[in-house]
C-alpha cells in the first residue's frame, strides 16, 4: 500500500469515529462568530487551532461581557490588557465592526490557574457566562458548547468544571464532546433533557469537519 | 517647605521615582501572553555540571522546584521485576495539583486519574527516588527541571496526549541505566503516545555518572491523533561537554542540533520537517536550523527586561566572569554551555541555587528595594534564581569510581534555599525520612519537613539582614560540615558493600535518615531562636537575658528614605 495514503485513511478513520446522536442534524450556521472560554482552560486554544485548521475566521475574546458580545465583531475597538486577550480574524471587509456575532462557541474546561490569571473566581465565572448566555437568547445569538479535556478534566458533581458544564451546556443550541469527555454519559443526559444536538467526537481533530458543517 | 531641607533627600526621591518607574516596567513585561509563544517566565531554574568541571569529578544537576503552591512531597519506590505480558499504567499528573491533607496524599490520588492507557511494562525497574519528578535512580541516573515553553500552537492539552511531564520522568528514571537511556526512553514513548496535557515545552537537566544532557520536549498541536503515524511530540537532546557547565533558566537552551554527532546530539525524527510543516522554519531560508528558534523563541536581554531574564546572564557571569559576557547580550545568542573559571563543587552548586544577583544591576536589595534590613523578598521585579518559590530544591551528584548505589546522591532542600539546608538521600537508600512524605501549604504540621523550614524562614523576614546570618551560620554547621563528611560515609558503606550490598544499603538509609532528623529538629529550634531573638524587633539576647532596644539598628539612609517619601506624598499646598 502507498505509504502516502495512510494518514489520510487515518485521518478519515477518526473522523469517522464522531457522531451525532441518532435523529438529529448538525445545525448550520452563518458567520461571524465568537469563541470564548467558559473556565479559563487551555482548551479555547485547542478551539481556536481547531477553527484556524478548519480556515474559519473568529473574534475571540477570554473573558467577554455580555456587552462586549453585543458590540458584534471587534468587540467594540477593545485591546489586550493584562489578564484580558482579545484577538479578530475575522475578515472585517466582509463583517465590518460591529457586525452582530452569529454565534458564540464557548470551550468548556475549568483551570483556577487561569481564572486566577484574568482575575476571576468560579463565582464571577458563573455570573459573567449567565450574562453572555442570556444575551445570546436575548439576540438569537447561536450558542456552541465543547467539551475536548477529556475524563481528567471533568469532577465529581460541584466541582470547578462541572459549574461551568452546568453553566453553560444546558442553555446550548449544540454541544460537541470528546468522547471520553462523556463517558458518565452527562453531556447525553443534558442533550436529551434539553432536546439539544450532541455530536460526539473522538479527538479534538474530529472537531475540525463538525464546525466546517456547522459554520459554513 | 524649607527648600534647603530638600536638597538632601532629592537623590532618594529621585530614586524613589525611578525606583516605581522600574516596577511598572518589570509589571509590563509579565503581560506577554496572547503572543504566539507561551512563555515560561517564573518557574524553575536547572544547573547542569560536567565531570570534569566539577571538583570531585561528579556530575551534578540542580531543580529549584519554584511553584509557591504546589506539593512538596517526596517518595521512594523500590525496584521490581515483572512478568511478561504485564503493563505500566499511564496516569496523568499534573505538576500543580494538590489535595488536602484530610482526602490523602498527592502521591496515593493520582493514581485515581488514568490517562486511559496502559503500555507493555519492562522486566525490571529500578528503585528511585521522586518528588515533582524521578530524581535519582539506584543507577545514579538523575533528573532536573525547568519549564520553557512553546509556540502556543504546538500546546495539546487534549486527552490524546497520554504523557504529562512528570509521568514521563517517572517512567524514564524507572527504566534507564544510562542518561542517554532516559533520554531515548523518554523520547520515544512521548512520540508513540503523544506528549502534553498538563504540560508543554519542557527541558530536563538528565545525568549519570559520566554525561550530562539537556533534553527538551514539545506537544505537536492538538490536533494530533495516534492513528495519524506521526510523532506525537518534538523532541531533541544535546550533552554538556564533560569540562563545561550549562544552565536553563525557563528558556529553551538547545539551538543548532548536528544529528550526524551522535556523542553530543539527539532528537525526534520529525524535529526538523515539524517546524517547516508549522511554519517555523524556512529550510531556504538560508540559516540552519535552531531547535530554541522555531520551537520556544524568546526575545529579550537581562538589561531589555528589567532583569526578568537575568537568570541566564548571571549564572554564566558568576561561574565564568573571564568571559564577560554582558546582560545587553540577547539570551538566545549566550552559549548553550561555558567552561567555568574554576572548577565547581557541590557546595558552590548549592550556593548558586541560592543566588540573588546581590552587587549586579539587578540586585533586589539596591537602593530602598529591600527595606531597612535589606530583605530580598520585598522586591520581586528582578527575577534571581532563589525567587523564594520554592517547594524544594535538588541538588544531584553521579560519582563514578564508586558503586551506583553510593555514588548516586540527591541533596535536597525544602523551602525557600536562602533559609533552608540541603539534605542528602544516597542512590541506594531503601526508605526516606517520614517527614519528606507529608504536608501541604495550607495546614501547619510540625510531622512535615518543609514546615520546619517555612518556620525559620518566616522569622527571618523581620530582620532579614541580622537573622539571615543565624541561619548562614547553622547551614555550616549542618551542611557544609555534612559535605566534608561525605567521603568518610562513602567508605563506610563501600566497605559493607563489598561484603554485602544489602548492609551500605541499611547503613546509607539510616545515615540519611538520621541526619534529616537531626536537621529538621535544629531548623525548627532555629525558628524559636529567631522568634525569641528578634522579638519585637529588639535584639534578646537568650544567654544574658539581656536585649537591646536599639538593636537591630534602623540604617539612617532608610530613615531619609522614609521622610522623603512622606514628602513625595504630601498633598500639596494651595
Amino acid at each position: 500500500m502507498n505509504k502516502r495514503i495512510l494518514p489520510g485513511l487515518a485521518a478519515g478513520a477518526v473522523l469517522a469515529l464522531s457522531f451525532l446522536i441518532a435523529g438529529q442534524t448538525l445545525p448550520k450556521v452563518g458567520l461571524p462568530i465568537l469563541t470564548t472560554s467558559a473556565g479559563q482552560s487551555t482548551d479555547v486554544t485547542t478551539l481556536n487551532i481547531v477553527l484556524e485548521d478548519a480556515g474559519i475566521a473568529y473574534d475571540y475574546c477570554d473573558i467577554p461581557t455580555a456587552e462586549m458580545v453585543a458590540d458584534g465583531v471587534g468587540l467594540g475597538g477593545r485591546e489586550s490588557g493584562p489578564g484580558f486577550h482579545v484577538e479578530s480574524t475575522t475578515d472585517q471587509a466582509k463583517y465590518p465592526a460591529g457586525t452582530p456575532y452569529k454565534a458564540v462557541v464557548f470551550a468548556i474546561g475549568a483551570s483556577m490557574k487561569g481564572m486566577g490569571a484574568s482575575g476571576l473566581t468560579l463565582d464571577s465565572e458563573e455570573t459573567r457566562l449567565k450574562k453572555v448566555i442570556e444575551l445570546c437568547k436575548q439576540k438569537k445569538i447561536f450558542v456552541m458548547a465543547v467539551h475536548i479535556g477529556g475524563e481528567s478534566k471533568r469532577g465529581p458533581a460541584g466541582s470547578d468544571n462541572e459549574r461551568m458544564i452546568d453553566a453553560v451546556a444546558p442553555f446550548a443550541d449544540a454541544l460537541v464532546v470528546t468522547k471520553d469527555s462523556n463517558k458518565d454519559g452527562r453531556f447525553t443526559k443534558i442533550a436529551e433533557a434539553k432536546k439539544i444536538p450532541l455530536t460526539e467526537v473522538e479527538y479534538a481533530l474530529g472537531l475540525v469537519d463538525i464546525v466546517k458543517q456547522i459554520f459554513q | 517647605m524649607n527648600i534647603r531641607r530638600l536638597i538632601p533627600l532629592a537623590g532618594t526621591l529621585v530614586l524613589a521615582v525611578l525606583l516605581a518607574g522600574h516596577m511598572t516596567g518589570a509589571a509590563g513585561q509579565s503581560a506577554a501572553a496572547g503572543t504566539d509563544t507561551a512563555i515560561a517566565g517564573e518557574g524553575c531554574t536547572s544547573i547542569l555540571v560536567g565531570k570534569n568541571a566539577s571538583t570531585d569529578g561528579s556530575v551534578m544537576t540542580t531543580h529549584t522546584c519554584d511553584c509557591g503552591t504546589c506539593d512538596w512531597t517526596w517518595r521512594h519506590v523500590p525496584a521490581a521485576d515483572h512478568k511478561p505480558g504485564s503493563t505500566r499504567k499511564i496516569y496523568h499528573i499534573s505538576q500543580y495539583k494538590t489535595w488536602p491533607p484530610s482526602e490523602g496524599l498527592k502521591w496515593d490520588l493520582y493514581k485515581k486519574d488514568l490517562a486511559g492507557l496502559e503500555i507493555p511494562e519492562v522486566a525490571h525497574t529500578y528503585a528511585y527516588h521522586h518528588g515533582m519528578f524521578g530524581y535519582m535512580n539506584e543507577k545514579q541516573v538523575s533528573i532536573g527541571e525547568s519549564t520553557i515553553g512553546c509556540q502556543r500552537k504546538m500546546q495539546n492539552p487534549t486527552p490524546a496526549a497520554k504523557l504529562d511531564l512528570s509521568m514521563l520522568t517517572l517512567l524514564g528514571i524507572e527504566r534507564a541505566a544510562t542518561a542517554r537511556e532516559a533520554v531515548q526512553i523518554m523520547g520515544s514513548l512521548a512520540e508513540k503516545y503523544g506528549y502534553g496535557f498538563h504540560d508543554d515545552g519542557e527541558m530536563l537537566a538528565v545525568a549519570d555518572a559520566n554525561e550530562a544532557w539537556i533534553f527538551e520536549i514539545c506537544p505537536v498541536g492538538p490536533l494530533w491523533t495516534p492513528e495519524s503515524g506521526k510523532p506525537g511530540a518534538v523532541w531533541a537532546a544535546q550533552r554538556v561537554p564533560d569540562d563545561e557547565v550549562s544552565v536553563c533558566p525557563n528558556e529553551s537552551r538547545i539551538g543548532e542540533i548536528d544529528l550526524d554527532n551522535k556523542d553530543f546530539f539527539m532528537a525526534s525524527p520529525n524535529v526538523v520537517s515539524l517546524a517547516v510543516d508549522m511554519g517555523y522554519y524556512d529550510p531556504k531560508g538560508g540559516k540552519p536550523f535552531s531547535f530554541k528558534r522555531a520551537y520556544s523563541p524568546v526575545e529579550g536581554s537581562a538589561v531589555s527586561t528589567n532583569g526578568r531574564s537575568q537568570r541566564l546572564w548571571r549564572f554564566f557571569d558568576i561561574v565564568a566572569p573571564s568571559r564577560k559576557l554582558k546582560p545587553e547580550t540577547p539570551n538566545m545568542d549566550l552559549p548553550f554551555s561555558v567552561k567555568p573559571d574554576k572548577k565547581i563543587s557541590v557546595q558552590d552548586v548549592m550556593n548558586m541555587t541560592r543566588d540573588r544577583s546581590y552587587g549586579t544591576p539587578f540586585d533586589p536589595v539596591q537602593g530602598i528595594r529591600g527595606g531597612p534590613f535589606k530583605n530580598p523578598n520585598y522586591y520581586r521585579g528582578t527575577r534571581v534564581i532563589d525567587h523564594g518559590l520554592a517547594e524544594y530544591s535538588t541538588v544531584t551528584q553521579s560519582r563514578a569510581g564508586l558503586p551506583d548505589p553510593i555514588g548516586g546522591i540527591v541533596w535536597i532542600a525544602f523551602g525557600s534555599q536562602d533559609t533552608s539546608c540541603y539534605m542528602p538521600l544516597y542512590a541506594g537508600m531503601t526508605e526516606i525520612p517520614k517527614s519528606f512524605m507529608v504536608g501541604d501549604h495550607w495546614t501547619f504540621s510540625r510531622d512535615s519537613v518543609r514546615w520546619a523550614f517555612d518556620y525559620t524562614d518566616f522569622h527571618v523576614q523581620v530582620a532579614y539582614s541580622e537573622a539571615i546570618k543565624d541561619v548562614q551560620a547553622a547551614q555550616v554547621k549542618y551542611e557544609t560540615d555534612l559535605i566534608a563528611r561525605i567521603p568518610e560515609i562513602d567508605q563506610q558503606a563501600l566497605a559493607l558493600y563489598k561484603k554485602k550490598p544489602a548492609k551500605a544499603a541499611e547503613l546509607l538509609t539510616g545515615f540519611a535518615i538520621n541526619n534529616a532528623t537531626t536537621v529538621t529538629n535544629a531548623w525548627w529550634k532555629l525558628g524559636d531562636d529567631l522568634l525569641v531573638k528578634y522579638n519585637r524587633l529588639y535584639m534578646y539576647n537568650a544567654e544574658k537575658r539581656g536585649f537591646s532596644r536599639g538593636q537591630p539598628a534602623t540604617p539612617d539612609w532608610w530613615k531619609k528614605a522614609a521622610r522623603a517619601f512622606d514628602i513625595l506624598m504630601e498633598p500639596e499646598k494651595k
